[in-house]
Parts: structure tokens; C-alpha cells; sequence
């Protein structure tokens, strides 16, 4: 009898021989020491990477992942998503708004916001023919900042990059100054539109890390709104960059 | 139903598959997590181009392998996910009654290189078969088998003779 090698021994161990092959190598096995310890060893390892992984699917799925697959018209009333935190935000609680008129709060910390915004000085944002756009420091990360190389000090960060469904690039951001703020920026030629920014809550100590991953619903909805097949790799971010967003 | 909702609602009963995917592909609970939430933020935006006749849960295993692929690409690391120093955390932020045990492993997983190591997530951990997993990864059957092969031999160096 031929030796059996490493793919077909895995292949058994995997259940995916066909019933004669593998019952070739059940009748080996029996007279066989060695191939049943090489046996024994591959499935020990597909054993123990089960009982590793397995009891995840015994774990309560965390709020801030379930949240994220609710309705429309139950996200409303969880106006903020629980941004991303860094490790140890496993387990964390994140703020939510459990009260009554909780549309009415988001309208009110929306209205909050844009004051923030608009006030002279916050000088982040500009107005143009009744229009938001983005403006210094904002501007500035809009043209320059890849997603794919991130920075995890600076003031905005950079998530999604695509296309819109108008042919405008769009991208969205993260202020992670407090009020930590996020938003959907369309380039046109008056520069970065903003059609929708929103403060996003973020843990008691906790940071904003990966800008895709904080976005509020109002914002992923914008997103939702305009995306036209895939959001950019690395490479065709670098490749929208170097073509200034055209 | 539109698109958007059965992808949606699909996708609940899906979630803890997904976290254990997840988890076996990025290692740390909470990187882990986040991969989950860039994964359904993906699957959700993407909701049109699902056909329905096609697995969900194949679907979105596809795009969490993707967007561990771009992470590990943001991360600069296209090697190993985690630096050696964050291995012990990766162990130590697991609740288990064998931490010697856990860091055994996770330091074998984290020195797969990422085509074996996603082999390793979708077939032993996930129980795909060779032939699901080469569709997904967009491979031939025989790369799918040959990446595991030499995945069990790296996991059965570092685990020792007893397993």
C-alpha cells in the first residue's frame, strides 16, 4: 500500500474523502502506529482551535454590534452608536439615551452641535450659499489624510472613501476633539460639502480609533444614501488623492 | 422585503458565527469586535449587491475576510497581526481556565502568515469545506489544501508532540 501523505491524512481527518478513500485509510489505521498518531495529531489541533473559538458563540453579542442590525425606525431612537474603543472596551457599558423623547434629545444635541460649529472661530466649517463646507484643519485632512495610513494623534480621522452615486468622492471623518463630532464630506469644485454631520458619544475614557467603525446612524444613513458599488481600497484612495479628488 | 432589510435581518442569527470568525482571525476580543462592526457597516452598505439565492453567511464571511485583509494592510503588519508584546495581552484578555494553554495557542496562530491563518479560521474554525473556502478565497481547492496543510504543521510545531 502507498504511504498516505500529509494532504490526503488531513483531507480524512477534514471529512473530505470520498467514502472508499476513506475507508482505505480506516483499514490502515488499525495496523498501522504511526499513520494513527499522525492522525491523532491533526485532529487534536482542529480540537483545540474548537474549544478555543467555540465558547464565542456561547458569549453575549455586545450591544454596539447588535444595535447596528436593529430597524431604521428603531435606530432613531438610539441616536448615538457607541464608538469604537480601544482594547478593554470589551464588556464596557456604552451611554445610551434610555429616555422618554429620545428623538427629541438627538434633534436638540444636533441643533448643539451645529452651534458649535457655526460659531465664530469653530472655524471648521464655512457657510456658502446656505450650504456647509469644510474648512481649515477639516479641509485640510479631507485632501491629505489616507485612511490607509492612519494617525492616531491627529484631530480628524479619515474612514470610508467612495464614489457617490452623483460621481462626487465622498469621505467621511471623525473629529476626535470632544465633542467628538462625524460627518460625510462630498468634494465638488467650492470645495468639501458637508451633507450631514453628528455628534457621536464615546465612552467614559474611551477613544476613538478606527473613524469607519464610529459612525452615527444618521451618518452610515448618508453613506447608505450615496454609495455606488465599492468603498476604496488603499490603492484607490492614494489614486483619488493624487488626482485631487476628481 | 427589500435587499437591505433580509440582508439585515439575515445577518442577526449570523452575528455569533461571526464574532467567533472574527475573533479567530484578529485575536483580541475587542479587535475583534471592531472587525464585526466594520464587517456589518460593509454588509449593510453593500445590502443591494447580495443575491439572494447566494449564502449569507458565506456573503459576509467574504467580506469580514476582506476587511481583516485591508486592517492588516492599515496596519502596516502584512506579516503578523500582533507585535510578540501583544500576544500576552491577547491571551490575558481571555476569560479561560487555561491561560498557559490559550497563550500556547495564540502565539501559534499569530505566526501564521495571513493565508494560512484565514484557512485555519474558515475551515477548522468555522467548518467550512475545502471547496467553500477556495470559492471564497477565490483559490483553487488544492492552494486551500496545501495553506492548511502547512498551517497544521506550523500550529502542530508550536502546540508540541502532545497534541
Amino acid at each position: 500500500m502507498n504511504p498516505i501523505d500529509d494532504d490526503t491524512l488531513q483531507a480524512y481527518v477534514d471529512g473530505e474523502l470520498d467514502a472508499s478513500d476513506a475507508a482505505r485509510i480506516d483499514a490502515a489505521l488499525a495496523h498501522d502506529d504511526v499513520l494513527a498518531r499522525r492522525v491523532r495529531q491533526a485532529r487534536a489541533v482542529r480540537a483545540r482551535l474548537r474549544a478555543a473559538f467555540d465558547p464565542v458563540l456561547d458569549e453575549p453579542v455586545p450591544v454596539r454590534l447588535s444595535a447596528l442590525l436593529q430597524p431604521p425606525s428603531a435606530q432613531s431612537t438610539t441616536p448615538a452608536t457607541s464608538p469604537v474603543t480601544l482594547a478593554g472596551g470589551h464588556g464596557a457599558t456604552h451611554r445610551r439615551w434610555f429616555v422618554p423623547g429620545a428623538a427629541l434629545a438627538a434633534s436638540v444635541a444636533l441643533l448643539a452641535v451645529a452651534f458649535w460649529w457655526w460659531q465664530p472661530g469653530g472655524d471648521l466649517v464655512r457657510m456658502q450659499g446656505g450650504q456647509s463646507f469644510a474648512a481649515g484643519a477639516l479641509t485640510h485632512a479631507l485632501d491629505k489624510a489616507l485612511a490607509s495610513e492612519p494617525d492616531a494623534h491627529a484631530a480628524v480621522a479619515i474612514g470610508l472613501s467612495f464614489r457617490s452615486n452623483d460621481g462626487r468622492i465622498c469621505r467621511t471623518f471623525v473629529l476626535r476633539t470632544p465633542p467628538a463630532r462625524a460627518g460625510l464630506a462630498c468634494h465638488e469644485s467650492a470645495g468639501w460639502a458637508l451633507p450631514v454631520l453628528s455628534a457621536v458619544t464615546a465612552p467614559e475614557g474611551g477613544e476613538l480609533r478606527q473613524a469607519a467603525s464610529a459612525l452615527p446612524p444618521e451618518v452610515q444613513a448618508a453613506v447608505d444614501a450615496r454609495l455606488r458599488g465599492n468603498v476604496f481600497d488603499a490603492r484607490q484612495e492614494r489614486a483619488a488623492r493624487d488626482a485631487g479628488w476628481r | 422585503m427589500n435587499s437591505s432589510d433580509a440582508v439585515r435581518e439575515g445577518l442577526i442569527p449570523l452575528l455569533p458565527r461571526l464574532r467567533r470568525l472574527a475573533r479567530a482571525l484578529a485575536g483580541q476580543v475587542a479587535d475583534a469586535d471592531d472587525l464585526v462592526q466594520i464587517v456589518l457597516e460593509r454588509a449593510l452598505a453593500r445590502a443591494a449587491q447580495w443575491q439572494p439565492d447566494a449564502a449569507l453567511d458565506k456573503w459576509v464571511f467574504a467580506i469580514a475576510r476582506n476587511a481583516w485583509r485591508d486592517e492588516l494592510r492599515a496596519r502596516g503588519r502584512s506579516q503578523h497581526l500582533f507585535a510578540p508584546e501583544e500576544v500576552g495581552e491577547m491571551a490575558a484578555d481571555r476569560a479561560s481556565a487555561q491561560p498557559a494553554q490559550q497563550l500556547e495557542l495564540a502565539m501559534a496562530l499569530a505566526a501564521l502568515p495571513p493565508d494560512h491563518r484565514e484557512v485555519v479560521a474558515l475551515v477548522l474554525v468555522e467548518g467550512l469545506s475545502y471547496g467553500e473556502a477556495a470559492e471564497l478565497l477565490d483559490v483553487p481547492v488544492g492552494t486551500v489544501t496545501s495553506r492548511l496543510a502547512r498551517a497544521r504543521a506550523t500550529l502542530q510545531a508550536h502546540l508540541g508532540k502532545d497534541t
